[in-house]
């Protein structure tokens, strides 16, 4: 596919505002649902399987780690554009 | 008459500025748009989550239904948006060869309820996972760097992914299944067409490759699996 239609499609200026103010609102779940559910795997893992000595729930740390590293990886980029893009909009409407 | 004049011309600068200054705001989100997309493809490696909640029947009903009921109304949306019903405005983050196709979410969202509903855990966890994080990895990568690097690391940390959750299996069947699924998943990642989205071939095809080696277990020697291969357990939860 060529670069044209791999771009982003752009908004029409009157729901823009409409639009940044539901990813604002979005944002929180999309952080925090994945790296509550990468520390509830490493829960699980730790009260059934490593305090019971249970070998079995390996697989659910392992995959509580892959969760947790994937999502931080990126969402410390998102969070940065996030704050940029605040800080450009809050001068702007100075 | 001067004063109204006045008055237009004040009102058409205020104007301009607004509209320059509403340009400037909409091109600085242009980058917020492309780590959106990442997030929201790591976000989906949460939906995991469905295998840990526990058997009791009115969570099962919801299992069941909620689901596919979600799945259900993001179609019926994006049929409404490309008939022109809803604006694609509305949309947050969408590519321009989804204006007049489904957009990408939906193939996502349809892959892995058909992976969660149809297949085995071990079949299933790393599909979804490829999904979600080796795509954006090697979108980045493909970004950075040349094509050749996107398969060898595309390859890579999908035969991890595929390796962790085969690691109860056979040494031998541990190896054979991240191989296939590793190489469906970068197949199904790079071929990009138009009207089937790498967000679903990147699942869907090593899910295929990885069922017939699952139907073939017993008779290559192996053994029918059952649930011993399962890797997340159901949660035990005081309601």
């Amino acid at each position: 596919m060529n670069k044209e239609k791999m771009s982003y499609m752009k908004t029409e200026i009157k729901n823009y505002d409409k639009i940044v103010r539901a990813e604002l609102l979005f944002t929180p779940l999309l952080i925090a649902l994945p790296l509550i559910i990468g520390v509830f795997l490493i829960y699980d893992w730790y009260v059934r399987g490593f305090s019971e000595n249970n070998a079995a729930f390996t697989g659910q740390l392992m995959l509580g780690v892959i969760i947790l590293i994937g999502n931080i990886v990126f969402d410390i980029p998102f969070i940065k554009s996030l704050v940029k893009s605040i800080i450009v909009l809050s001068k702007s409407k100075k | 008459m001067i004063e109204v004049v006045k008055k237009l011309e004040e009102f058409e600068g205020e104007v301009v500025k607004k509209f320059q200054d509403t340009r400037r705001r909409i091109n600085s989100i242009d980058i917020d748009v492309h780590w959106y997309r990442r997030a929201f493809h790591a976000f989906g490696a949460s939906l995991l989550f469905y295998y840990m909640l526990p058997n009791l029947d009115w969570i099962n009903l919801l299992k069941f239904w909620v689901p596919p009921a979600i799945v259900v109304t993001a179609v019926v949306i994006e049929i409404l948006r490309i008939k022109g019903k809803v604006s694609s405005d509305h949309f947050f983050g969408l590519r321009m060869y989804e204006k007049d196709r489904i957009g990408s979410y939906v193939f996502f969202a349809v892959a892995i309820i058909v992976l969660l509903r149809f297949f085995p855990q071990p079949i299933a966890i790393p599909c979804i996972l490829c999904a979600c994080l080796s795509d954006p990895i090697m979108g980045e990568v493909r970004h950075r760097f040349r094509m050749k690097y996107v398969y060898i690391f595309g390859f890579l940390v999908c035969m991890l992914f595929f390796s962790v959750a085969w690691y109860k299996a056979d040494v031998r069947l541990l190896l054979l299944a991240s191989f296939v699924g590793a190489f469906g998943a970068v197949i199904g990642e790079t071929k990009k067409f138009w009207w089937l989205d790498d967000d679903f071939m990147i699942q869907m095809l090593p899910a295929i490759l990885l069922g017939i080696i699952w139907i073939a277990l017993p008779y290559i020697g192996f053994g029918d699996p059952g649930n011993s291969l399962d890797i997340i357990y159901p949660g035990i939860w005081p309601w």
